[in-house]
């Protein structure tokens, strides 16, 4: 091992140490506090975004240091199946009403999303990219490049909406009386993904399952609606 | 701990099926078609559920530190947010919580629904 790959390999492991210490420091912190605002992946970027500011180091370079967080993701998304399994007999009678509801929420919301940005902003790629910010990253950022989108805008329009959802959602719906668990974890999972589904899975298991099942409907519905509705629109605006 | 790496083969087997899958069928991400595959071998019991549970249960608490780093990269879109940062994030606020709300409520109408006639 020559000396450059050496080093590249000591930044490795400080950035993903660094990273996670960070990140159970509020997460300790907010199990301490109990406070819904002290979200530890939202603080945890904030910290990091000054640091590299301050050390003036690139996105690009903490990002490959810290690869092995991001490529956890993936197997991050399949233990979600497990909540989803234990919950599945539960809901196998009431598939065709869950499927439904999400469906046409995502038709509206998006719907609306796509016609609200066009007369805010008339920017047709923006558009594209925000009406395909409650899905899971990949999908989204796929989705855009289909469509036309900009992919920078959707990604970080689905961090925004997962923390939303991961920080306002459960104390939003307890005030509009969304009380079930049930309910709960299906709200979130459609409008703000594994994101909101990881942080709410903390809550119950129930919000787990079923964060977890409206987060892949939501998914697979977006994919196979958007690009049949958002061109539509696009023509009927423009 | 035999648990542990029982669950992590598990997991790792569930995802190589989904990177399969992607890559003959295409349409959603690897790690989608893993999820359903992994919820699919615990429902037809060739998963051990019992094996699975705890270290599945604590990996579920300590996920969020993975979507930091992809968080981190809005450091590179400051130019893009400057221009219409306040009107992305008041569109996007506004369209998830009508998102939330309607998915929400109307859930919990079909849950009361259900416990009244039952």
């Amino acid at each position: 091992m020559d000396n450059h790959s050496f080093m590249d390999v000591i930044i490795a492991v400080v950035f993903t140490l660094v990273t996670i210490a960070i990140y159970h420091v509020f997460a300790w912190l907010q199990k301490r506090l109990q406070l819904v605002w002290l979200n530890p992946m939202l603080l945890s970027i904030i910290v990091l975004i000054s640091i590299l500011l301050m050390f003036t180091i690139s996105f690009e370079q903490y990002f490959a240091a810290t690869k092995p967080l991001s490529q956890l993701l993936e197997p991050a998304v399949v233990a979600l199946g497990f909540p989803l399994y234990q919950h599945l007999k539960t809901m196998k009678y009431q598939w065709p009403s869950i499927l439904a509801l999400l469906t046409l929420s995502s038709i509206i919301v998006i719907a609306i999303s796509t016609l609200l940005t066009l007369t805010l902003l008339a920017l047709p790629e923006i558009a594209v990219s925000l009406s395909l910010k409650s899905v899971t990253t990949p999908i989204g950022i796929a989705l855009t490049e289909e469509l036309g989108g900009n992919s920078a805008i959707t990604a970080f329009s689905i961090i925004l909406a997962g923390l939303f959802g991961a920080i306002l959602g459960p104390s939003w719906l307890g005030l509009i009386g969304v009380n079930s668990a049930k309910a709960q974890g299906l709200a979130i999972g459609a409008a703000s993904h594994a994101l909101g589904t990881a942080t709410i899975s903390k809550i119950s298991y129930e919000h787990a399952a079923y964060g977890s099942l409206s987060l892949i409907l939501s998914a697979m519905i977006t994919a196979l609606i958007s690009p049949i509705l958002i061109p539509a629109l696009l023509s009927l605006m423009i | 701990m035999k648990d542990a790496i029982y669950s992590i083969i598990a997991v790792v087997l569930c995802l190589s099926l989904g990177k399969l899958a992607t890559a003959l069928l295409g349409g959603f991400p690897a790690s989608l078609y893993g999820m359903i595959m992994f919820t699919l071998l615990l429902h037809l019991q060739l998963l051990n559920a019992n094996r699975i549970k705890k270290s599945i249960e604590w990996a579920l608490q300590n996920m969020g530190v993975c979507f930091v780093p992809a968080g981190v990269g809005i450091i590179n879109h400051f130019e893009l947010i400057k221009n219409h940062g306040l009107t992305i994030v008041f569109i996007v606020f506004i369209t998830t919580f009508l998102l939330m709300t309607l998915v929400g409520i109307w859930y919990q109408i079909i849950i009361n629904k259900g416990q009244n006639n039952g």
